[in-house]
């Protein structure tokens, strides 16, 4: 897994969908599935930190448009 | 030598007395005056001659005297009526009486004489020029030459002596206006007046484009001769002057044909530079308007453009209020949208993140589910592949050392097996082996 800090959004969502879709096929080898769970559950903590920063970001930038 | 002579004396006195005696006291008499002479103790001698018409040769000639009791009356007179002196060249009815003196000759005493006959003579001639000049078609060309605007720059042909010209300079002087005149020197009376003007007037035709206008003038002091200007020749040469042609020749009752032919006849050199001066300030009056119209329009637009300026200043104040209030609705909007856009998309990221732990535990509990499944699966077939079914079926297994024996002909007899059964085994011995 390439390092978090180096990653977009939409990388980490696109990495994300992959993990799920392979998953959800059934095409992940057993043996990768803990490491493929754990990357998984890091890229969605990821990705939910950079929403939830873009959120308040834009809340903050369009509360300021209004003043 | 002849007995009977008489002397010279004798003669003339006899030629003296049959005159007196067979001639009238007095001859009304039209004559040419071909000298005419003042002498200083008053009396006048003059010589009269006759020319042929045609040959303009003398066919006659005779001497004459104004004695200065006479002279003293008739010359005032003469003037007075024809406004011109005595002069070589004019044609005049005179009342003479014949006179022979034996020492002097034959000579004419002048006792009167008739001005209208001079006046109706030089008007005669004039006429005669007149018809000439029409006839050539050159009568009017100088009267159509158009006046160059601004009048400046003057050629004057005049004597440098003469008092109008002078008068004339002082007065170009004193108007204050940039004139420019040079003297084209000339005899202004006399015989020599026709080719000396005629000289003048070629000199300035060599350099016309210097000049605006030519300026003939003479006249101050004594009323004089103007016979040399009425003449066919210089008349010609004026009517066709290339340039325009101003007159101020004589004094307020002379006139001459040049006069006739000039461009704008002028009394006198003072009328010449008045209408000059005038011309100029005819000039000046019109630029001063032009210059006074130019400012009032000037202004005018100004005031208009001003006007405008300010109409458009307030349009402009309306057009940016209104265009920033267009835009500020504009941006109220675009936010808006933005911010509902902005929205959308987070939610929608939210959405799509948030299915991401059901799906992974969906995903995960399926695929364990189904690894399980095998696993069952397998260890089924493996538990119905098992000897333990096998044997309970009613089947053995024969061991030798420990291994399945599965061919009969790798047995020989007296070798010890090992047979298991479903429950406990047995140990034999080979008795004997058959082939399949």
């Amino acid at each position: 897994m390439p390092n978090k800090t180096d990653l977009t959004y939409e990388q980490a969502v696109k990495r994300l969908e992959a993990i799920v879709g392979d998953l959800e096929k059934g095409t992940s080898e057993l043996g990768q599935l803990s490491s493929q769970i754990k990357e998984a559950q890091e890229l969605l903590a990821f990705c939910q930190s950079k929403l939830l920063k873009v959120e308040n970001d834009v809340k903050k930038l369009l509360d300021d448009g209004k003043e | 030598m002849p007995a009977k002579h008489i002397s010279l004396y004798e003669l003339n006195s006899l030629v003296s007395e049959t005159l007196e005696l067979t001639l009238n006291d007095s001859y009304w008499m039209v004559a040419e005056l071909s000298e005419v002479r003042v002498a200083a103790n008053g009396h006048c001698y003059v010589e009269f001659v006759e020319k042929n018409p045609k040959s303009n040769a003398l066919v006659a000639k005779a001497h004459g005297n104004i004695w200065r009791n006479v002279y003293q009356l008739l010359a005032p007179y003469f003037r007075k009526t024809t406004g011109e002196s005595l002069a070589p060249g004019m044609k005049v009815l005179v009342q003479v009486s014949v006179t022979f003196h034996e020492l002097y000759g034959y000579s004419l005493n002048v006792t009167d004489i008739d001005p209208t006959y001079t006046m109706g003579e030089v008007a005669r001639r004039r006429q005669e020029i007149i018809a000439q000049l029409t006839e050539d078609g050159v009568l009017t060309l100088n009267k159509e030459l158009p006046l160059p605007r601004p009048l400046r720059r003057v050629a004057v042909i005049s004597s440098s002596t003469a008092a109008g010209y002078g008068d004339f300079c002082n007065q170009l002087a004193q108007s204050g206006f940039p004139f420019e005149t040079k003297l084209f020197q000339a005899t202004m009376q006399g015989d020599r007046v026709e080719q000396s003007v005629i000289a003048a007037l070629d000199a300035i035709a060599q350099e016309a484009d210097n000049w605006d206008v030519v300026a003939i003038i003479r006249g101050g002091g004594a009323v004089s001769d103007l016979n040399g200007f009425e003449t066919y020749l210089l008349a010609a040469n004026v009517a066709q002057f290339p340039l325009p042609v101003l007159t101020g020749i004589g004094h307020e009752r002379d006139d001459t044909v040049i006069d006739d032919v000039a461009h704008t006849r002028l009394k006198t050199p003072t009328a010449v530079a008045a209408f000059l001066i005038e011309a100029r300030r005819g000039e000046v009056d019109l630029i001063d308007g032009i210059r006074q119209r130019l400012d009032r329009a000037a202004r005018n637009e100004l005031t208009l453009a001003r006007r405008q300026l300010e109409q458009t200043a307030t349009r402009f104040h309306l057009a940016t209020t209104e265009y920033g209030n267009r835009q500020r609705a504009h941006l109220a909007q675009l936010q808006a949208r933005t911010e509902l856009f902005a929205r959308q998309q987070l939610q929608a990221a939210r959405f799509a993140l948030n299915r991401y732990p059901d799906r992974l535990t969906e995903a995960l509990t399926t695929r364990l589910m189904r690894e399980r499944h095998r696993l069952e699966l397998a260890d089924r077939s493996i538990k119905l592949a098992g000897p333990e079914r096998i044997l309970n079926m009613g089947f053995s297994i024969t061991l030798k050392d420990g291994k399945a024996v599965r061919d009969a002909a790798l047995l020989k007899p007296g070798d010890r097996l090992t047979t298991r059964f479903a429950k406990g085994g047995a140990e034999v011995e080979v008795t004997s082996t058959s082939k399949p």
